[in-house]
């Protein structure tokens, strides 16, 4: 789950990283009781989960006076159809240089790496693409380590201050705290009072969302989040095909199949392994409550599904849309007997239903 | 047999849990049926002098391995316990961990990882079905009644989808080695480089079915580390980025991991890439 910047500053502060001054607002009348602690020019930021947030228009630099008014302007600008719930107010730090840092996990060698650039504050893959290798430098060592070794912060840092060293050492510690997938300055800037962390950004890995004490993650739909409480690992699509499956790559794969054969799926439902009558039932009328799905594919296979659980619960769903369903697994035939009489149709391959959907669909 | 054969002593970590006992007994009547030793111990701290499915249970990894010859276990140990888990049985000296449990934190399975390495033992998973060699070895929970022995091994990121294509192929009446899957998390111990190193080493091998999906490029590294003739099929190509496909793992993030790039990387370097499960058998029979 990801941040706001507001969040993952408050983290990055409790970890000992210098943050600007600066409140977090609900509504712009609310930012006057806090004028009194700001010297001349603040920045005005909206707390929106985007990118490029900067050069949408969502960051204003304006003087102290009109800081109201540039509060009330954001809190109704969208950027990317989406409208800040809140607004960080800081002050202007007097920056001499930005610099760029993130914390990331690297699939390839398991291990956490450091990136870091000479210059920040701009698109990172642009610095990346345009500088060459000595422009972003990559670093990785070993997760059992506490913090970052002497030796790597040297290479890390170049002829960057060394003043960056601590900051860094800190942001390894937010890090491994928040349980975090990525955790980003951009910039990190260095002034006449120190460094500071003027932007940040942190991933929470949904895998530790409750050890976070996080309950309800954000990213989701209201439909996703009933998936999720469910058990299912569900995605919203914009087709008219549902799809239900389980395992994560066979779903994948039958969405996939679907585009294939020239048709559009409305949804990814994986409902996990070893479905019963009730949660197949829960499934189905979650993804026939889709407003644009007109059929639903059933796709299950798996030595531990029994299929006449599976055929019970389509059959409780009663919903109106047509069905068409693929079972593989125990009880195979008593499965298919309950379906024929209640007239559901099943077919016997993936491709045969993914055909048969998309005819209908089209239809 | 490239983790193990008949012969192999199998302890489950997690033994009296749901998903444990319900697998040792699965494990075990397969083991019944093709000659195996199958699970031979159990362990759940606190759990220690119970009995599941007549296997004994113990409270520690260390325990088991005094009073029984095992090898290697298979993990059902929920989430946030499963890092701690694994570390147990590395320190035991066990040399091989299946690592079944999906959800583990990717901090505790990255520290996990990188102690289990530095006591010289093997990790697959986490958030994997395990690994079957039919008529062999099962390790963790394949279906494996879709499956029949044979020289083409399977490497897969996925569960349902590896039972899909061992269908497929034996269907065809083409049989399988070993079919291992790594597991959907963007962490995991065993890649698609380390098994395929595995697999060359294998006398019964001789062509390898790669499974992949968006997320990550360990699909494109595996396949140029091999000489082993390959055919793949890479789940996804529908997938929209930054949404997680059911898999931690399965994830187009900052425009890198999508199903087109690393089809268009595989085929670049003349691998025969899959546009469906079901062509799998038919690009398969022209390697052998």
């Amino acid at each position: 789950m990801k941040l706001l910047e507001f969040e993952a500053k408050e983290i990055f502060r409790n970890n000992g990283i210098p943050i600007p001054e600066g409140v977090v607002i609900k509504s712009p009348d609310e930012l006057r009781r806090h004028l009194n602690g700001f010297t001349d020019e603040v920045v005005v930021k909206s707390q929106v989960d985007v990118g490029g947030r900067g050069k949408a228009g969502g960051i204003i630099v304006t003087q102290k006076a009109d800081a109201v008014e540039a509060a009330r302007h954001l809190f109704s600008f969208p950027i990317k159809g989406l409208i800040p719930k809140a607004i960080l107010v800081e002050e202007k730090l007097p920056i001499d240089h930005e610099y760029y840092v993130s914390i990331s996990i690297d699939r390839t060698t398991r291990q956490p790496m450091i990136l870091f650039a000479e210059t920040g504050g701009v698109d990172i893959e642009e610095t990346a693409r345009t500088g060459g290798p000595e422009a972003l430098r990559r670093v990785g060592f070993s997760p059992l380590l506490s913090e970052v070794p002497g030796f790597l912060m040297r290479q890390i840092l170049g002829t960057a201050p060394k003043e960056l060293g601590p900051v860094i050492n800190n942001l390894y510690k937010a890090f491994c705290a928040s349980d975090a997938l990525l955790a980003e300055i951009n910039p990190l800037v260095t002034t006449s009072r120190g460094v500071f962390a003027a932007d940040a950004k942190l991933i929470i890995d949904d895998n530790a969302l409750i050890r976070q004490g996080i309950t309800a993650n954000r990213d989701l739909t209201p439909r996703e989040r009933e998936a999720e409480e469910n058990g299912f690992s569900y995605v919203e699509l914009e087709g008219s095909i549902g799809v239900i499956g389980n395992g994560a790559g066979l779903t994948m794969s039958t969405l996939d199949l679907i585009q294939h054969y020239d048709g559009k799926a409305a949804n990814f439902l994986d409902v996990g392994g070893g479905a019963g009558r009730e949660r197949v039932m829960k499934a189905v009328r979650l993804v026939a409550g889709m407003p644009d799905v007109k059929v639903i594919v059933v796709n299950l296979l798996g030595g531990i599904t029994r299929c006449d659980e599976v055929a019970k619960g389509i059959i409780d769903a009663g919903i109106d849309q047509h069905v068409i369903t693929r079972l593989a697994g125990t009880n195979e035939e008593e499965g298919k007997a309950l379906l024929a009489k209640n007239g559901y149709q099943m077919l016997d391959t993936m491709e045969d239903v993914v055909k048969q959907a998309v005819k209908e669909a089209a239809a | 047999m490239i983790y193990g054969d008949h012969t192999t002593g199998i302890i489950v970590q997690g033994a009296t849990g749901n998903q444990g006992a319900f697998h040792i007994n699965l494990m075990n009547q397969y083991a019944k049926e093709t000659g195996g030793r199958g699970v031979v111990a159990g362990v759940t701290p606190g759990k220690g002098g119970q009995k599941v499915h007549g296997v004994p249970v113990y409270n520690s990894v260390r325990e088991a391995m005094a009073e029984n010859d095992a090898s290697t276990s298979v993990l059902f140990v929920p989430g946030f316990a499963a890092g701690d888990s694994i570390m147990e049985a590395a320190s035991a000296g066990i040399e091989l961990i299946t690592a079944i449990t999906e959800g583990i934190p990717v901090h505790d399975t990255m520290r996990a990882l990188a102690f289990a390495r530095m006591e010289g033992c093997t990790v697959i998973g986490p958030n994997c079905p395990g690994t079957l060699s039919p008529g062999e070895l099962k390790l963790g929970i394949m279906p494996p009644h879709l499956a029949m022995p044979g020289n083409v091994g399977i490497i897969s990121r996925s569960g349902t989808l590896t039972y899909e294509v061992i269908n497929e192929l034996t269907r065809a009446g083409i049989g399988q080695s070993t079919v291992v899957g790594i597991g959907g998390d963007p962490v995991i111990g065993q890649t698609f480089t380390d098994v395929l190193e595995r697999f060359e080493a294998d006398a019964q091998t001789k062509a390898v079915v790669l499974i992949g999906e968006v997320g990550g490029n360990l699909e494109e590294e595996g396949a140029t580390s091999t000489d082993l003739p390959l055919v793949t099929y890479i789940a996804g190509i529908s997938a929209p980025p930054e949404k997680r496909m059911g898999h931690a793992g399965a994830i187009i993030e900052g425009g890198e991991g999508d199903a087109v790039s690393k089809i268009a990387r595989l085929r670049k370097l003349g691998i025969p890439v899959a546009g469906k499960p079901s062509d799998i058998p038919a690009l398969v029979r022209e390697l052998l």
